[in-house]
C-alpha cells in the first residue's frame, strides 16, 4: 500500500536507507554530519531562496494555540435559516412518504399470502373449492379436519407445519422456559368479557 | 467573546438610542424566531429595495431637522442604518442619528453593494439553491395531493351528510363518523400548508391572518408551548381555579394590561394604577364570532367576624363579541359607550368596576378575571345580571345558572401600597382606610413552650 497520501506535505527530509558506505577517517572539520542539520526546515524549503516569510508550520501552531476549543457557533441569516427549514421539512416528508410505502407493501404482500393459503385451506383434492363448514381448521389449529376430511386443505395442513423451521429443535421449545407451562402455548379464544 | 453577540454593539448608552418606532411601536403578537430588529431588516428588504446612498433617507432626514445637529455632524453626510460599513460610520450614526445600525457590517455591507449595483433582488421562492428548489417541488407535489385528498374527504362528507341514518347505522353512529371526518378534514388543511416557508415567515412576522386556519393553528401551538404554560401554571399555583371555579381548560390566550402597563399573569399591581378598568386581549383559535362575559373576582376578601375569607365581585360585563381577528376588550371604552347608550339592556357593562382594595396588614387579594363564552352565542339579559350582589359572590352557580363556559381566566394580585388610602376614600371606603390587620399571637402549646432546659 502506497502511504504517501497520509504523509503530511512538509517533513524533516530523512534519506532513504543506503548500502552503508565505507568509514572515512574523520576529519576535525567535519565534526558534524551533513545528513543530520542542526535545524529542522526541510532541505527543500532551505533551498527556495524567495521566502515569503509565513512558515506554515509556524501558521499550524498559531492557529491551534489561539483557535479555541468550542466552534463558532452556527448563524443563518433568516432566509437562509428559512431555506434550511424548506429543505429539512422535504426530507422530512420524503423520510415519512417512504416509510409509509415500505408499510403499505408490506402489507400488500401479507394480504396475498394469506389469501393464497386461505384458497389452499378451502380447497379439495380435485382443486375444487369447498365451504367453510367443509373446511378445516385455521390459526391455532390448523391441524383440525373439516367435514370432508384429509382430502380437503392438504396443502394447506403441510404448509402450516412447524417442522424444521429452526433447525432440528421443535418450534414449541421457542418460549420461556417456566415452572408450570400452559398446556396450549397460547389461549386464542380468550378474551376480557 | 466573540462567540456570544450581544445586542449592543457597540459602547452607547442605552437612553442615547433612539428606538426605532417600527420594531417598539406595534406589537408583535405571535413571532418567534425574528426579532424585532431582524423584522426591520427583513421589511425593509423585502418591501422596497434599498435606497442608493446618495439619496438620503427619510427618518434621517427628518431627524437631523428636528434637532440642531451641530456645524461638523451635518460634514458627515447620510448615514443609513441599513449600509454603514465600516466602524468610523457606525459611530458617527450613533452619534448623530441615536440609531443602532441594522443586522451584521457583512450584511450591511451586501446590501450596500447590491444597490450600488443596482441588483434586482430576486424573491425568496425563487432563490437559486439547487437543493432549495427541489424540496420545494417535493413539498408543491405533497401540496396538490392534499387538496387532492381535501376534495375528496369533502365530498365523502357530503355523500354521508345525503345519505338516510337508517343506512349509516343510526343517527349517533352518522354523528360520530361525521365528527371524525371533519376533524380529518381539518387536518388536511392544516397539513397543506404547514410546509410553506412564506407562510411560516408570514407568521414569523405576525401578519398571519387569523381567519386562516393555518395561521390559527401556528399560533395556537406557539401558546401552548410556553405561554399557556405560564398561565396554566399561576392559575393553578395561586388556586384560582379550585377556589373559584373547579377547573377550567384553557383555549384562549389572554393578555392583562392597564393602560399602556402590560401585567403578566399574577403580578401585583399597584392600586393607583388598578383604580381604571384593565384592558384585556383574548386571542382566540375557534373560528368564527363568540359572544363573552368577562367577570372579575376578588377571591381574598377577609371576614373578620368568622376569621375567614369570602368573595366579592368587581365587574360583569356581558355581550361582548370577540373573533380571532378581533382580540381587544377595551373595557375603558365600552364603559365610555355605555354611558352614551340610551336602552338599558344594549348596554354590556352590567356591574360597573370596582377599584380593588386590600387593607393594611392584610394578605394579598388575588383578582380573577374570568372570561365565559356564552351559550349558543345567545345575549344574556345585561338589567338582570346588574343586580347581582358583589359581596359573597359566588362564581361557579353564576356561570351554571347563566349557562357560561369558561374559555379562559388570568390574575393579578392587590395589596396596601402608598396610594391604596386615596384609592379607598374615592371609592367612598372612608371609613375603612384606618382598619389594619394584625396576627393573633398564637400561643406556644405547652410542650413547645421555651423553658430553661432548652436554653
Amino acid at each position: 500500500m502506497n502511504l504517501s497520501t497520509f504523509r503530511p506535505i512538509f517533513r524533516p527530509y530523512k534519506k532513504p536507507p543506503t548500502t552503508p558506505k565505507p568509514r572515512q577517517p574523520i576529519r576535525p572539520a567535519q565534526q558534524t554530519p551533513q545528513h543530520h542539520p542542526f535545524s529542522s526546515t526541510t532541505r527543500l524549503q532551505k533551498r527556495s531562496k524567495k521566502s515569503s516569510g509565513t512558515d506554515p508550520r509556524i501558521t499550524n501552531i498559531r492557529y491551534h494555540l489561539s483557535h479555541p476549543l468550542t466552534p463558532r457557533p452556527l448563524h443563518f441569516s433568516r432566509t437562509r435559516s428559512l431555506r434550511h427549514w424548506t429543505i429539512h421539512r422535504a426530507w422530512l416528508l420524503f423520510l415519512r412518504k417512504r416509510r409509509a410505502a415500505e408499510e403499505r407493501e408490506l402489507e400488500r404482500q401479507y394480504m396475498s399470502m394469506r389469501s393464497a393459503c386461505e384458497h389452499l385451506r378451502l380447497m379439495d383434492g380435485n382443486g375444487n373449492r369447498v365451504t367453510e363448514e367443509e373446511g378445516g381448521g385455521q390459526g391455532p389449529d390448523p391441524a383440525r379436519l373439516g367435514a370432508k376430511g384429509r382430502e380437503v386443505g392438504r396443502l394447506y395442513r403441510s404448509a402450516m407445519l412447524k417442522r424444521g423451521v429452526w433447525g432440528s429443535v421443535p418450534v414449541e421449545y421457542g418460549r420461556l422456559v417456566t415452572d408450570f407451562p400452559a398446556r396450549e402455548g397460547w389461549n386464542y379464544a380468550w378474551s376480557a368479557r | 467573546m466573540a462567540s456570544t453577540p450581544s445586542i449592543r454593539q457597540f459602547t452607547a448608552c442605552i437612553r442615547c438610542v433612539r428606538q426605532i418606532p417600527t420594531a417598539n411601536g406595534r406589537r408583535r403578537l405571535l413571532s418567534t424566531s425574528a426579532v424585532a430588529r431582524e423584522e426591520l431588516q427583513t421589511q425593509a428588504a423585502n418591501a422596497t429595495p434599498p435606497a442608493p446612498p446618495s439619496n438620503p433617507p427619510e427618518g434621517a432626514a427628518q431627524n437631523a431637522s428636528a434637532h440642531q445637529v451641530p456645524e461638523y455632524m451635518q460634514k458627515w453626510g447620510t448615514l443609513d442604518p441599513q449600509m454603514v460599513e465600516n466602524k468610523k460610520q457606525e459611530r458617527r450614526l450613533l452619534r448623530r442619528e441615536h440609531v443602532q445600525p441594522v443586522g451584521s457590517r457583512r450584511r450591511r455591507a451586501a446590501l450596500r453593494r447590491s444597490a450600488l449595483q443596482k441588483a434586482v433582488e430576486v424573491p425568496f421562492e425563487q432563490l437559486p439553491y439547487q437543493c432549495f428548489q427541489e424540496a420545494r417541488k417535493f413539498l408543491l407535489e405533497d401540496r396538490q395531493e392534499k387538496i387532492k385528498e381535501i376534495e375528496t374527504q369533502q365530498l365523502r362528507i357530503k355523500n354521508l351528510m345525503e345519505q338516510d341514518p337508517q343506512l349509516s347505522g343510526g343517527l349517533a353512529a352518522k354523528e360520530t363518523r361525521l365528527r371524525s371526518m371533519r376533524k380529518h378534514l381539518n387536518k388536511l388543511i392544516i397539513l397543506a400548508d404547514i410546509n410553506d416557508p412564506v407562510v411560516k415567515r408570514k407568521f414569523e412576522d405576525g401578519q398571519g391572518d387569523m381567519n386562516k386556519p393555518i395561521y390559527r393553528y401556528l399560533a395556537d401551538q406557539k401558546w401552548r408551548k410556553y405561554k399557556r404554560l405560564v398561565l396554566d401554571q399561576r392559575i393553578t399555583q395561586m388556586s384560582v381555579i379550585p377556589d373559584l371555579l373547579p377547573s377550567l381548560d384553557l383555549t384562549a390566550d389572554i393578555d392583562l394590561g392597564f393602560g399602556r402597563k402590560e401585567v403578566a399573569p399574577g403580578d401585583f399591581v399597584d392600586s393607583a394604577i388598578s383604580e381604571k378598568m384593565p384592558r384585556l386581549n383574548v386571542q382566540t383559535f375557534t373560528p368564527g364570532e363568540k359572544l363573552v362575559t368577562v367577570v372579575v373576582v376578588d377571591a381574598d376578601v377577609p371576614v373578620p367576624e368568622k376569621d375567614s375569607f369570602t368573595y366579592r365581585c368587581h365587574l360583569i360585563a356581558s355581550n361582548i363579541s370577540i373573533s380571532p381577528t378581533q382580540t381587544s376588550i377595551p373595557l375603558q371604552r365600552i364603559a365610555h359607550e355605555d354611558q352614551k347608550a340610551v336602552d338599558p339592556a344594549a348596554k354590556k357593562i352590567a356591574l360597573p368596576w370596582i377599584a380593588p382594595w386590600a387593607h393594611k396588614g392584610a394578605p394579598y387579594h388575588r383578582l380573577a378575571i374570568f372570561v365565559f363564552e356564552q351559550n349558543e352565542g345567545r345575549m344574556l339579559d345585561v338589567v338582570k345580571l346588574g343586580k347581582t350582589k358583589r359581596s359573597v359572590f359566588n362564581l361557579r352557580s353564576f356561570a351554571d345558572s347563566n349557562k357560561l363556559s369558561a374559555i379562559t381566566a388570568t390574575l393579578f394580585r392587590t395589596k396596601w401600597d402608598d396610594s391604596m388610602a386615596g384609592v379607598m376614600e374615592r371609592a367612598g371606603l372612608k371609613n375603612r382606610i384606618n382598619v389594619e390587620f394584625k396576627r393573633k399571637k398564637v400561643e406556644p402549646l405547652p410542650y413547645k413552650r421555651r423553658t430553661e432546659r432548652m436554653r
